[in-house]
């Protein structure tokens, strides 16, 4: 015995009261059920045979404005034909079009259609225009009529003569034709038999409710089966930003090997986001093409006078460090200005300026700033992930390692390390990683151990291991893009689609 | 970062050996090149500002050559003493007091020569120079000018030549004002009452620095002898831009000369191509790099690095520093150097033993706490930029501007303050997603800043959460309900709601949310006008609270 549900039994039932076959569309009139709950019924009712689905392929045509407005006026030789008649038959050109009114851009149409329709000639040096023969309406205009009274009509159903003369006018630009695929359902052996033995439309209860279930009626009650294959409609959970799960998951990892965290300000002084790290007062990067500096508030504060004469001495001099130093004059001035901080890594000195006994692990997944235009490539503001190690014996093989480490959490495990230059690590390196998802070699962070300009004046007395690269390309490469400026755009389409499991 | 294209067939050349591609792209990254762009039969490679002296064929295979071990150990370079003077008056002591020069002999350039020769000067006035303020170079054709010669300052007015590239005679002012290297370099001179000028015996003008060079020392591929100038207001500049040139012609060349410098209280004799000596200790390299080198092995990296090396005792080595290295200041630098010419690839990874335990930033756990809240009450999050401008941040949230943490030096009209709240980042997401099915509900925690005197940046970072809510039924009942939740679940139990006034929101359906009498949020549906200025259409309801209360 074949189960049928409610929409399913309502649709044969209609199929039934149609004569036994119907399209979708005249079920959809007649049961009132909506149109996807009709397709629905239909693919279990031809699946049990109940039903036979046959599709058959349609060309619809309908007028469009200009073939709207000849069905009215007539076409343009039509037009013609009527004014040359009035005229006796014979006149010149000139007159019939005047008397006519027709546009002067129809003239050419509407005299090539009198010709190759063999209603008139044009003879003579003066353009007279002689009608040969009282022309009958043609099939043309008889389809006209019948689109224009129909609307959209289906061809296939029209004369032989009829379907030809559309395609004429679908040659003229007049109608369009769209091909539709029309689904027609007819009652099979087995359905007509389900019927006659008397299917009973018993009401169905699709919500289950409170009531129901305490006055113990459900017992007593169907309740719809329904089609759980169905999609569901939409529904959009709260959900964090893609590229904060990026940041998370790098935290996730210095946190799992042991770092603390740090958290410094994001407006600094020139004095720890450079002078600190030795970079001398006229570095490039330090200039205003590079780095934002703010108009207000314009200075800070230095740090204590100690700190402050050390690191102005190892500049000029290099103080007791050992090194030449920079030779210039160190300005105070310059130290004070206030900017967006250029890299965390102000944080960081700042930090191990304060904390100074060994081990010391810490890192940090922050903003910094550069003055860069906005395109696909860069951003003026992005996240650099920081790592600091400090122990009394650490070597730049430790820091190879420990970078190979991180890196190898992301599936990031082929890791090349080529010489670099950075104001305040010696030696220094970059770290180049091969990228399976892209096949191909991507710088991926700068590192090194702090000079000893950068430790002498802080009093640090181990050496640090450092290194530093932006996260959002380590995003991109995750979340496979290609244009930086996505991970900002906020785009809910996109945050609402875009997996957390990658 | 400056570049340099080697052409595979012209750098074998120079290298001595025929190079393949290949080679060339796996050893140049190991000197500290980036790989910009390998082309048919050339490479296009990057290098760092500290290696000025890569900016030449000469500079690349002169490094290359030693770390393949071809020619290793410091270049030597024989400066031939000449009587040639050159002058150096008072006059420029105000506006460019320092000039060093060198003659070249026997030089042999070919088209592409010439043109490397301009590139080479041009990294050099970046790199060194500081775009020409500390130090700016000028090549002579010697064999047209007669010694001695004299660097003096003059008015404005007073003299007239042909500047190179051009074939009318000009007067100093004009160069400033109609040269397109008068006008790109004249903030330089301008401003002193007399402008620099080098002349020869006759009165000749050699050049105008740093501003132009004049047509009649053009040098071209004929040309055989050279006369080399380096002027600034940075002497040690000065010296190692001339140190860099004068090596990288001492290979091409048959000689170079000195020039006796004279200045009103002393004499120099440049260039000065004696090496620099610096102590390199074993025990130091080996605590840095990590590794177990023995001193002989440790000279022979350096040599190949074209830095001499000689023990000096058991644990020590006495380096010589080729005069064109300008970048070893300490003997840190050396290390690295031993690294290089050890070969970075040989750097066996290891992972320290240090023992600690981790442990997140207070302000980030915080945040993250506030996300998962958020996230549960069915809000997506969002990130904005911290930098914001004035229309967004003030006029579109009809507030009026006040404490504004300002941009110097704005890249772009969109990003000239730093935002003081998220909110009208929210408002400006909602317009970006307008075509978006709704309810949309955002919020976004993170950084705010705020001006704070008693600090030694002037300015605060605060750590925000803010949300909206978008629908057609949004209002003020749903929000503060939001709210709410929040605040208990974020674990501010004694707050304080009072009625406030705020122009962003409508009246009467705003509040501050207070905590011990001090208000640290806002909460409310906003103003008809603001979602017109931001070309909403969904009734919105918001709220944005300060984090730093919990931090404490």
């Amino acid at each position: 015995m074949i189960e049928l549900r409610e929409n399913e039994q309502r649709t044969l039932m209609t199929i039934s009261s149609l004569g036994g076959k119907a399209d979708v569309d005249q079920i959809v009139r007649t049961s009132g059920l909506a149109h996807a709950s009709v397709m629905r019924a239909s693919l279990r009712l031809s699946k049990e045979k109940l039903v036979k689905v046959i599709e058959q392929k349609r060309a619809i045509a309908t007028l469009n404005d200009e073939g709207k407005a000849y069905a009215r006026k007539g076409l343009p030789e039509r037009q013609l034909m009527k004014s040359l008649i009035k005229l006796g038959g014979k006149a010149r050109i000139g007159r019939v079009v005047a008397n006519a009114k027709l546009e002067n851009q129809l003239v050419p149409i509407a005299l090539g259609w009198l010709r190759q329709k063999g209603w008139a000639r044009m003879e003579g040096q003066d353009r007279t225009l002689k009608a040969l023969k009282e022309p009958k309406k043609g099939k043309d205009e008889i389809v006209l009529k019948i689109l224009a009274e129909n609307g959209a009509t289906i061809t296939e159903e029209l004369k032989k003569e009829e379907q030809e003369a559309i395609a004429a006018l679908r040659k003229r630009k007049l109608v369009e034709v769209e091909k539709k695929t029309l689904r027609i359902l007819e009652l099979q052996a087995k359905g007509r038999k389900l019927i006659k033995k008397g299917l009973k439309l018993a009401k169905e209860v699709s919500q289950l409710t409170p009531k129901l279930i305490i006055t113990g009626k459900w017992r007593k009650t169907k309740l719809r089966k329904f089609d759980v294959t169905a999609p569901g409609p939409p529904m959009n959970p709260g959900k964090i930003h893609p590229l904060q799960q990026i940041i998370e998951r790098a935290r996730e990892i210095f946190l799992a090997m042991g770092f603390t965290e740090i958290r410094g300000p994001l407006i600094e002084t020139a004095f720890w986001n450079f002078d600190a790290l030795f970079q001398p007062q006229d570095h490039p990067a330090r200039e205003m093409m590079d780095t934002f500096y703010l108009s207000n508030p314009k200075a800070g504060k230095l740090p204590e006078k100690k700190v402050v004469n050390a690191v102005a001495k190892t500049h000029e001099n290099g103080w007791i460090t050992g090194s030449k130093g920079w030779g210039y004059n160190w300005k105070t001035q310059e130290a004070r200005r206030l900017l967006l901080r250029t890299h965390t890594t102000a944080e960081t000195i700042k930090y191990l300026s304060k904390n100074k006994n060994p081990p010391i692990k810490v890192f940090s997944v922050d903003r910094v700033y550069r003055n860069e235009q906005l395109t696909y490539k860069h951003t003026a503001e992005f996240y650099q992930i920081e790592g600091i190690v400090v122990d009394k014996a650490v070597t730049l093989c430790d820091l190879m390692g420990t970078l190979k480490a991180f890196y190898s959490r992301f599936g990031l495990r082929k890791v090349q390390f080529w010489p670099c230059y950075f104001p305040y690590t010696e030696p220094s390196a970059q770290a180049m990683v091969y990228v399976p998802r892209l096949q191909h070699w991507m710088e991926l962070c700068g590192m090194g151990m702090f000079r000893p300009e950068v430790l002498s004046p802080m009093g640090i007395e181990y050496p640090v291991l450092a290194w530093g690269g932006g996260l959002e390309r380590i995003a991109m490469v995750e979340l496979g893009l290609n244009d930086i400026r996505q991970l900002y755009g906020n785009s809910l389409s996109w945050i609402r689609r875009t997996p957390l499991c990658q | 970062m400056p570049v340099i294209t080697l052409d595979r067939e012209r750098f074998s050349e120079f290298v001595g050996r025929d190079l393949s591609l290949a080679e060339m792209t796996k050893w140049l990254p190991w000197l500290g090149f980036d790989i910009e762009e390998t082309g048919v039969d050339f490479v296009k490679v990057e290098f760092n500002p500290n290696r000025i002296d890569f900016s030449s064929y000469v500079g690349v295979a002169r490094a290359f050559k030693g770390l393949r071990g071809w020619e290793i150990g410091l270049p030597s370079y024989n400066v031939k003493a000449n009587k040639v003077l050159l002058r150096i008056e008072e006059a420029v002591s105000e506006v460019r007091p320092f000039m060093l020069a060198a003659i070249v002999r026997g030089i042999k350039f070919d088209e592409e020569g010439v043109s490397e020769l301009m590139e080479m000067q041009e990294d050099l006035h970046w790199g060194l120079g500081r775009d020409r303020k500390k130090a700016s170079i000028g090549v002579h054709n010697l064999d047209v000018i007669k010694p001695p010669f004299t660097f003096t300052a003059v008015e404005p007015h007073s003299v007239r030549f042909i500047p190179l590239d051009k074939n009318n005679e000009m007067s100093l002012k004009e160069i400033l004002e109609k040269h397109e290297k008068g006008i790109a370099y004249k903030h330089l001179i301008d401003w002193a009452p007399k402008y620099p000028l080098l002349i020869d015996k006759d009165g000749k003008v050699l050049s105008m620095p740093p501003i132009i060079n004049s047509e009649l020392t053009r040098v071209d591929k004929n040309t055989r002898n050279l006369f080399l100038d380096v002027t600034g207001t940075d002497y040690v500049a000065v010296e190692k831009s001339l140190n860099v040139l004068s090596t990288t012609f001492a290979e091409m060349a048959d000689t170079i000369e000195s020039v006796k410098i004279r200045y009103v209280d002393q004499t120099v004799f440049s260039p000065n191509l004696t090496p620099q000596k610096m102590k390199l200790r074993k025990a130091y390299t080996n605590r840095l790099l990590g590794l177990r080198l023995s001193l002989p092995k440790i000279i022979e990296c350096l040599r190949r690095c074209r830095i001499g090396a000689r023990k000096v005792s058991k644990e020590s080595i006495e380096a010589e520093i080729p005069p064109y290295r300008i970048d070893i200041l300490h003997e840190v630098d050396l290390v690295e150097e031993v690294a290089i010419g050890y070969g970075y690839y040989k750097l066996k990874p290891t992972f320290p033993s240090s023992v600690t335990i981790g442990k997140q930033h207070v302000a980030n756990k915080t945040a993250n706490m506030a996300r998962q809240i958020m996230i549960g009450l069915g809000f997506t999050e969002v990130m904005n930029f911290t930098l914001t401008n004035e229309r967004l941040h003030y006029r579109n949230m009809r507030r009026k501007i006040k404490g504004t943490i300002k941009l110097a030096n704005p890249v772009s009209i969109g990003y000239t303050v730093m935002r003081q709240d998220i909110l009208p980042n929210l408002m400006a997401n909602l317009a970006d997603n307008k075509h978006e099915s709704f309810p949309q509900r955002l919020f976004e925690v993170s950084d705010v800043v705020g001006l704070n005197r008693k600090l030694e940046t002037q300015c605060e970072r605060r750590l925000h959460v803010a949300a909206v809510s978008s629908h057609v039924n949004a209002n003020f009942t749903e929000i503060k309900s939001a709210v709410e939740a929040f605040m208990t679940n974020i674990g501010l139990k004694r707050y304080r709601v009072k009625p406030a006034e705020n122009s962003s929101f409508i009246e009467g359906r705003v509040a501050a949310i207070n905590v011990k009498n001090i208000p640290i949020g806002i909460v409310g549906e906003i103003h008809p006008e603001v979602m017109n200025n931001f070309g909403l259409e969904n009734p919105t309801a918001a709220f944005e609270i300060n984090l730093e209360a919990i931090l404490q």
